[in-house]
């Protein structure tokens, strides 16, 4: 493989001090490569958007390293941030929230060349706009309307043209579709999708809905309590997943098909996420895992290659044990 | 004679920008013993619908301009407000979608449950409080005695949406209204939601009335679709027809718009542009303006709700001929 585009090595984000800090991202180590998209799923409380967050230097780090186009993101300050913000961009997923209302979408999109001279100079400025709109499915009249006069799914596409105007080489999108409806989410999804081939970029791609994750990914991340529990190729992580949770996430996704209706073997977890202030010893996993044995409890299970699904990595002690549930 | 029975029912709300019609004659009917759906996105009337027939609407700004809905053979709109208030909550019961917001912050959960006895003023057999615990034990809460005495803070969002489905079953209601009760839990959680609510309608012969945007859980749960689109019914059918030969061209758009955690597909058919502006709805009919298959005619007439074959109907000139 090519040097990685983003490399992520045992980062660690804690939240308070003191002897039971929240441990939102633990230990969590994963790259990106160039034009490649990662998804990653996990329920509310595992950690995604903190995990998001640190790497958009959103917040700081507690420890580990997360290295982008060779730059450390962790420990970049001042010019070094500016230059590594103009690489890396994000989609949020709240278009309502995320423009100004205040700000014409020619400004909106602009803003960020006034930030960063050299990126595009200001005679060219109305002209790339226009192009950047259309990119995104918009008109060159967008540009002098406000956020306000547009729909959802229109906003999140500006959402989308203000984070390609530095023309980044990573986008982190999170939950970018999800406050959408199902006939426009489809929109923004192929949109996105585009925009990948054309561009190149690699994506962080980070949503709760497990459908919108098979589609736009490569490869797959599946956190639990701030820890990264699986991770491979879409398609063995959605249909041969080898550890319990995994299972039981995928298994839980209702089809829409009304014939696998009873069919399909659906795994019910018991018992809620425990607190990330204080997971339990061993596999964070275990208090709600059917295959949990005692030395789950004793040791932290690390991330393995299994032997059957090649690119597929298992934080499981039983993930080989074929004991059903 | 249908359970429930909704016919011409039209809503609208008054706002600053102008009138809005939230329900533009809106017809459908429920039978004991079965599970609709009502599918429709944002705007489109789901929830408007189960306000109506639970006297929900505010008013102002809100009013029913016409319309009839009949329960049980008795008409809804014309009961006075107390003989209004007796049936909901006993006989037609709503499960709302956000329950952090919908129980009372200030009131041990029990309490709350309880509430549906005494208001009512039913005795059940074995005390109120009996009742109450078997009633934590059936939605699956663990050591209920000791749960019933906590309030809706101590409890995870699951939890908190099995307390409002046991007040909603509390009195054993003939129709249940269930208002998008699985959209902000996690996929896990929704699916213990949906089996609840499936072991809930084996259990007796109520109706249900399911809102939802959401296919999947359509599939896994509903017998019969009522698909909404800006306001109207555009098309009924069995979960089965729906899913492998929609008619209307929004229900095929939306079934083409749905990614699949089970298979790759190579790209999505969105359906093109958003939702209409309820303030300025296309004239005729409302989805045109989106539609692949629109024509002159469809700027013009309003179509009705047509029968286009056993047991479904469409809204639509030109619809999708049978696969």
């Amino acid at each position: 493989m090519n040097q990685p585009l983003l490399k992520v090595q045992n980062l660690s984000r804690h939240f308070g001090s003191g002897a039971t800090p929240v441990r939102a991202v633990d230990d969590v180590s994963f790259e990106i490569a160039q034009g490649e998209t990662l998804g990653l799923v996990g329920e509310s409380g595992c950690g995604k958007t903190s995990l998001v967050r640190t790497l958009l230097k959103l917040g700081p780090a507690t420890s580990g390293s997360a290295v982008l186009d060779g730059v450390e993101i962790t420990k970049a300050s001042g010019r070094e941030l500016h230059e590594l913000r103009r690489k890396m961009q994000v989609v949020f997923q709240d278009p309502y929230q995320s423009l100004n209302p205040r700000m014409r979408v020619d400004r909106l999109i602009s803003e960020p060349w006034a930030l960063h001279p050299g990126a595009v100079p200001k005679a060219r400025w109305r002209e790339e706009t226009v192009k950047l709109l259309e990119s995104v499915g918009l008109r060159a009249e967008h540009a002098d309307r406000y956020p306000s006069e547009f729909s959802g799914g229109q906003r999140q596409r500006l959402g989308i043209a203000r984070a390609l105007t530095l023309d980044p080489t990573l986008l982190v999108c999170d939950e970018p579709v999800s406050a959408l409806d199902v006939s426009v989410q489809a929109q923004v999804v192929n949109l996105l999708a585009r925009l990948r081939r054309e561009r190149n970029l690699a994506m962080l791609f980070v949503a709760h809905d497990l459908a919108v994750v098979r589609h736009v990914s490569d490869r797959v991340m599946v956190m639990y309590l701030g820890k990264i529990i699986e991770t491979g190729p879409k398609q063995s992580i959605f249909s041969a997943p080898a550890h319990p949770y995994t299972q039981a996430l995928m298994s839980a996704v209702p089809t829409p098909d009304p014939r696998l209706r009873g069919h399909r073997k659906r795994i019910v977890l018991e018992g809620d996420l425990p607190s990330p202030a204080n997971p339990p010893s061993g596999c964070r996993f275990r208090t709600r895992c059917w295959k949990a044995t005692s030395i789950c409890a004793e040791q932290e299970p690390g991330l393995t290659a299994r032997t059957a699904a090649p690119g597929l990595l298992t934080a499981c002690h039983h993930a080989d044990a074929e004991t059903g549930h | 004679m249908a359970l429930l029975e909704v016919k011409d029912l039209q809503v609208s709300f008054d706002t600053a920008s102008g009138r809005i019609f939230a329900l533009n004659g809106v017809s459908f009917s429920l039978e004991r013993g079965e599970v609709l759906a009502l599918l429709g996105e944002s705007g489109s009337g789901k929830s408007v619908t189960a306000s109506a027939i639970m006297d929900l609407v505010p008013n102002p700004p809100g009013a029913i301009d016409r319309g009839s809905i009949r329960f049980d053979g008795a008409e809804l709109l014309t009961l006075s407000g107390n003989e209004r208030r007796d049936l909901c909550g006993s006989r037609i019961a709503l499960i709302f979608q956000d329950a952090l917001a919908a129980l009372n912050p200030v009131y041990p959960v029990g309490w709350q449950i309880a509430e549906m006895y005494r208001i009512h003023g039913r005795k059940p057999k074995g005390g109120v409080k009996k009742a109450v615990i078997d009633l934590l034990t059936a939605i699956g809460i663990p050591d209920p005695e000791r749960r019933a005495r906590q309030y809706p803070h101590e409890f995870s969002g699951g939890m908190r949406q099995r307390i409002m489905i046991a007040m909603a079953v509390a009195l054993e209601p003939d129709v249940i209204i269930a208002d998008e009760p699985t959209t902000a839990l996690d996929v896990t959680i929704q699916a213990q939601v949906v089996d609840l609510l499936a072991t809930i309608r084996k259990r007796g012969d109520a109706g249900m009335i399911f809102i939802t945007h959401d296919l999947g859980v359509v599939a896994e749960l509903a017998d019969r679709v009522a698909v909404m689109y800006a306001g109207r019914i555009v098309e009924t059918a069995n979960v089965f027809e729906l899913f492998e030969d929609a008619r209307h061209p929004y229900s095929l758009g939306l079934l083409a718009s749905q990614p699949r955690v089970d298979t790759d597909e190579d790209e999505l058919v969105p359906i093109p542009g958003s939702a209409p502006n309820p303030l300025a709805l296309p004239s005729g009919c409302a989805f045109r303006t989106r539609c692949p298959r629109a024509e002159g005619l469809c700027a013009e007439v309003v179509p009705p709700l047509e029968t286009v074959g056993p047991g479904r109907q469409a809204a639509c000139h030109f619809p999708v001929s049978p696969a």
